[in-house]
């Protein structure tokens, strides 16, 4: 599904010259869970960018289900995005001013769909995370976990193919992280592709494959066979 | 620790660049504009300051019922100061002015050249007991005592005589009147309101030789001793009335007026002589305005910085943490706004100076820049920078120290805080404002427009009036006309008293018996052709009979149709009827036409005649020319002028352009308002403009979650944006009732006027909801192109 090679990403201030990824190559297949580990700086959340679309590679190739996209201009890959790709993020980015209903809601409208099917949709994801009950509330209203199985509602509402997930457990405490990990697992389960990065080595014995890196790198792989 | 606050503030200032440019361009522009009123308003509140004796002077008014409910005039009848000077004791001084030709201009020939003087007063002598003059030549004792003698300003004596002293020499009026110069005195001040170039002895004029009490054209002015009460004066005044005339001949009564209120609350008072004349309401508008331009700036300062706050919060919190009272926070804050403002103030002095040129071009204003050097103003300069500073430092200085050092260090303030609540009610007031200024611009451009185009009932364009005061005493009328009307350019020729926009004679005009009312028409001697010329509509009967014969007494009257439906008649049922209207017992009805507009479009049309009765002088040549080489056609008529009529000035004035001086004052009025109507919606922009980068700031992490999540530019352009539309829609709800009331109210003092129609209101509010979106969206637009990996890394 995903096949990246030689791929290449600088950050440049005024004075100095970053490389956060050194000619890094992997290849993810469909229904795979991937945890991306390494310390800080080490570029994952810069590989998760570029893998999400959201930020262009300076070289290298990126080929997303068998399409070349490392060339693509803003509105080809936000495109390709809304249409294949969910986001979790360790913060949630929840919008504060929107309810639950309406935050999950809005990659639905974003992909045009009708507002009766949207709600049908949000309200079939938002049962499916337990979060129904508290559809009406604000983000601020929730509790950490709460909040997180939001996001994660948000992320699969449009039935993606790939999910993202940025140290989704990493403001959570060990309880509300597992139930984290849980759906994640049960989304894979259902066959959605997940690439996740995490400092966690525990969360990281949910996938099924760890690709660890240092400095721009691919250092290690290791394969999970009881995950 | 004032250096530590003077360092932070001014590293803040650094670092954020936008915010403070706008601050401090908002803050001056407010504050230069605010200078150059207060330089306006100072001078026109100094107005008769210098007289020594001005808390004793007093200008005499006159009282009377007209057509339209009370008139009040600045000339009285010249019987009136002889007998005050007699019988009450404590007026010390009288003195009756006579601007030349009732206010018109005199030629003088002086040194053998010829002069047009539009500042010729006849006064009785003690006007330089009242308001004293220092002598630059000749002898102040007694300068203007005797018939035939004048003095002279010294820009006056400098252009008759150059810089020689022409005491004992002398010059020449209307090819009338030879005067002897006996004194120069220095220029009167620009803000003096008598404003004589020449003051020549009034007992030179037949109005000193029998002094009636029916002619009430002269400007008394009295000198009365300290400590008199003016109220009781009035009465005595009353009392000299009673015992000169019949209750039933009292067509006035008198009172009188301090010199501290001539200048500038004489409005609605007609017949004053000086063209030096200052509106308070005027004053008012425009303080007001400035008021409005200053609080707009200082909403932008506190919009900006209270929006800031989420920045400055943290350094709040960490201040308090490290045990800052909110006394020393506040102080803080004031401090950064006084070094704001005081930045601010400096600017905004340097570009005042730099635009006084422009103020005075488009206001017709004479400021200069002096006044910045003066005491007063830089008192004024340390209280508007004080007050400056606590209206635009209060909100920030006491929201931001109010904080915890725990809400302060982490709290996000959300959208409908109190804060934002404030922020979004102060953009509706300058929107609100901006909105009812962009009205009143519309309305009295409409107005202006409407009174351009107004059918007046004559033409008066082509049409040009040649004053030949010079020529009555030796110049032949009909010679002329003749050599003008030989003219290739010349279609139609006429002479006659006056013509519309400029004042004729007034008198009465009886129903066929005097006891069944009266009503006032307005009379001009004139000519024929005069109704051609105008191209005035004969709805019966002729005009004027080309020829009157030597000793014919009878007068022809050709009247206006106003005139005639007074007296009751159709146009033609009224030829040949005999009418009374003082043009002796003879006056018969010859010719009626439609009415016109006579004056300015601030009075409804009255009664008016054209008539033939041997009384005025006809002053004005005037001609219809059909060339459109308007220098060319002049030197011709110059040329043909000055060999038909030798020795006098070629004074002319354009029909069309004396009407549009009748307006001066509205069209100042609207300049004055366009321009700091324009500058107050800027500067309402910049703050806008501010907050617009602000908003989009603070809802970054927002427009990056919507792009990743698949929002479009347009959208999250579209979105920005609908907040400040909103509120703009809100603010024209406001605006237009309000905006409403204040052009009705402006547009009351014409008599012919435009309807505020909803056509404004609509340009209105369209030029409001571009400027705010042109205003928005580019930062809209900036946030929303915007990579949304960056935004969300903002954590």
């Amino acid at each position: 599904m995903i096949k990246i090679t030689e791929l290449e990403k600088y950050y440049r201030t005024e004075e100095v010259q970053t490389i956060a990824l050194n000619k890094l190559s992997f290849e993810v297949k469909q229904g795979e869970f991937v945890a991306v580990m390494g310390p800080s700086g080490c570029g994952k959340s810069t590989l998760l960018n570029i893998l999400g679309l959201l930020d262009d590679p300076d070289g290298g190739s990126f080929i997303f289900n068998g399409i070349e996209v490392a060339g693509f201009n803003e509105r080809k890959r936000a495109n390709l995005r809304k249409h294949n790709i969910g986001f979790v993020f360790q913060s949630f980015n929840l919008i504060d001013e929107l309810t639950v209903f309406e935050n999950v809601e809005l990659p639905l409208i974003y992909t045009g769909v009708r507002p009766a099917d949207r709600k049908a949709r949000v309200h079939e994801v938002l049962e499916k995370m337990q979060i129904m009950h508290r559809r009406k509330h604000f983000p601020q209203q929730l509790s950490g976990g709460q909040q997180q199985r939001v996001a994660v509602a948000r992320a699969v509402v449009n039935n993606p193919k790939l999910i993202l997930a940025d140290e989704p457990t990493g403001n959570l405490d060990s309880s509300n992280g597992n139930e984290v990990m849980d759906l994640l697992t049960e989304l894979n389960e259902a066959g959605t592709t997940i690439i996740m990065v995490t400092h966690s080595e525990h969360d990281a014995k949910f996938s099924h494959r760890i690709i660890r890196m240092l400095d721009g790198e691919k250092v290690t792989e290791n394969i999970l066979v009881n995950a | 620790m004032l250096k530590n606050y003077l360092k932070v503030a001014w590293r803040n200032l650094k670092s954020d660049g936008t915010f403070s440019v706008i601050n401090i361009l908002g803050l001056s522009m407010g504050l230069a504009i605010s200078i150059l009123l207060f330089m306006f308003i100072v001078r026109e509140k100094s107005f008769d300051q210098m007289y020594a004796k001005k808390e004793n002077i007093y200008r005499v008014l006159l009282h009377r019922e007209g057509n339209h409910g009370e008139e009040t005039w600045a000339s009285v009848p010249a019987a009136l100061a002889p007998a005050v000077k007699q019988s009450i004791p404590e007026v010390e001084k009288t003195a009756r002015l006579l601007k030349h030709d009732f206010g018109g201009s005199a030629f003088i020939q002086a040194n053998e050249q010829d002069f047009v003087e539009t500042g010729l007063y006849w006064s009785d002598p003690e006007i330089l007991n009242i308001f004293e003059v220092d002598y630059v030549y000749g002898n102040p004792v007694s300068p203007i005592d005797r018939p035939n003698t004048t003095l002279l300003s010294k820009s006056a004596a400098t252009k008759y005589f150059g810089n020689r002293n022409p005491v004992g020499e002398t010059i020449i009026v209307d090819n009338d009147k030879t005067l002897e110069v006996t004194g120069v005195f220095e220029d009167l001040p620009e803000n003096s309101t008598f404003d004589a170039n020449v003051i020549a002895s009034f007992s030179t004029t037949n109005f000193s030789k029998n002094p009636s009490w029916g002619n009430a054209s002269f400007e008394t002015y009295f000198l009365l001793s300290p400590s008199t009460i003016p109220s009781d004066t009035e009465q005595k005044i009353q009392h000299i009335l009673d015992k000169e005339m019949a209750p039933e001949d009292q067509w006035y009564s008198f009172t009188l007026q301090p010199l501290a209120k001539i200048h500038l609350y004489s409005a609605g008072i007609t017949d004053s002589y000086s063209s030096r004349n200052g509106s308070i309401t005027e004053i008012r508008n425009l303080s007001l305005l400035a008021l409005i331009i200053m609080l707009t700036a200082c909403i932008n300062y506190m919009n900006l910085t209270t929006a800031r706050s989420q920045k400055r919060t943290k350094d709040v919190g960490i201040n308090k943490t490290l045990g800052a009272s909110r006394k020393a926070l506040i102080l803080r804050f004031y401090i950064e706004t006084g070094f704001i403002t005081f930045v601010a103030i400096l600017l905004g002095t340097i570009l005042s100076i730099l635009v006084i040129p422009v103020f005075n071009n488009i206001t017709g204003q004479n400021l200069n820049f002096n006044i910045i050097f003066s005491f007063q103003f830089f008192m004024a300069f340390i209280a508007i920078w004080i007050l400056t500073t606590l209206v635009a430092g209060s909100y920030p200085a006491l929201y931001l120290s109010r904080f915890t050092p725990r809400k302060a260090m982490y709290s996000s303030s959300s959208k409908g805080s109190i804060a934002s609540v404030i922020r979004q009610g102060l953009v509706v007031t300058q929107f609100s404002v901006s909105i009812i200024l962009i009205i009143s611009v519309l309305v009295i451009h409409n107005q202006m427009e409407f009174i351009r185009n107004k059918n007046l009932g004559y033409n008066p364009e082509n049409v040009i009036a040649i004053s030949t005061m010079a020529a009555h005493s030796g110049g032949n009328k009909n010679t002329i006309m003749n050599n003008f009307k030989v003219l290739p350019e010349v279609s139609e020729v006429s002479m006659a008293q006056g013509f519309p926009g400029v004042d004729v004679s007034g008198r009465s005009l009886y129903k066929d018996n005097a006891t069944n009312g009266s009503t006032n028409i307005k009379t001009n001697k004139a000519e024929a052709s005069t109704t051609e010329v105008l191209k005035l509509q004969m709805l019966a009967g002729q005009t004027l009979p080309a020829v009157k014969a030597e000793g014919d007494s009878l007068t022809d009257v050709v009247l206006n149709r106003q005139a005639v439906e007074f007296l009751g008649f159709t146009p033609e049922e009224a030829i040949g009827e005999k009418v009374n209207m003082q043009l002796g017992n003879n006056a018969y009805i010859r010719g009626v036409v439609e009415d016109f507009n006579f004056s300015s479009l601030h009075e409804p049309i009255g009664a008016y005649a054209f008539h033939n009765y041997n009384s005025e002088y006809e002053k004005f040549l005037l001609l219809r020319f059909n060339s459109s080489d308007i220098p060319a056609t002049l030197e011709k008529f110059e040329k043909v002028f000055k060999e038909t009529v030798p020795d006098s000035a070629f004074e002319y004035t354009f029909l069309d352009k004396n009407l549009e001086k009748l307006y001066a004052s509205e069209q100042q009025t609207a300049r004055i308002a366009m321009l700091f109507s324009i500058l107050a919606i800027f500067v309402a922009c910049l703050g806008l403009f501010g907050l617009a980068a602000f908003t989009a700031e603070q809802r970054t992490k927002e427009i990056g979650i919507r792009k990743v999540l698949g929002a479009s530019v347009v959208g999250i352009t579209r979105l920005l944006s609908a907040d400040f539309i909103k509120l703009v829609f809100i603010a024209l709800l406001i605006a237009f009732p309000l905006a409403y009331w204040i052009s009705e109210r402006w547009l009351e003092e014409f008599a012919y006027r435009i309807q505020v129609n909803w056509q404004t209101f609509i340009v209105a509010g369209v030029l409001a909801l571009l400027i705010t979106f042109a205003t928005v969206s580019f930062q809209a637009i900036r946030a929303a192109i915007a990579n949304p990996v960056k935004s969300l890394r903002t954590e």
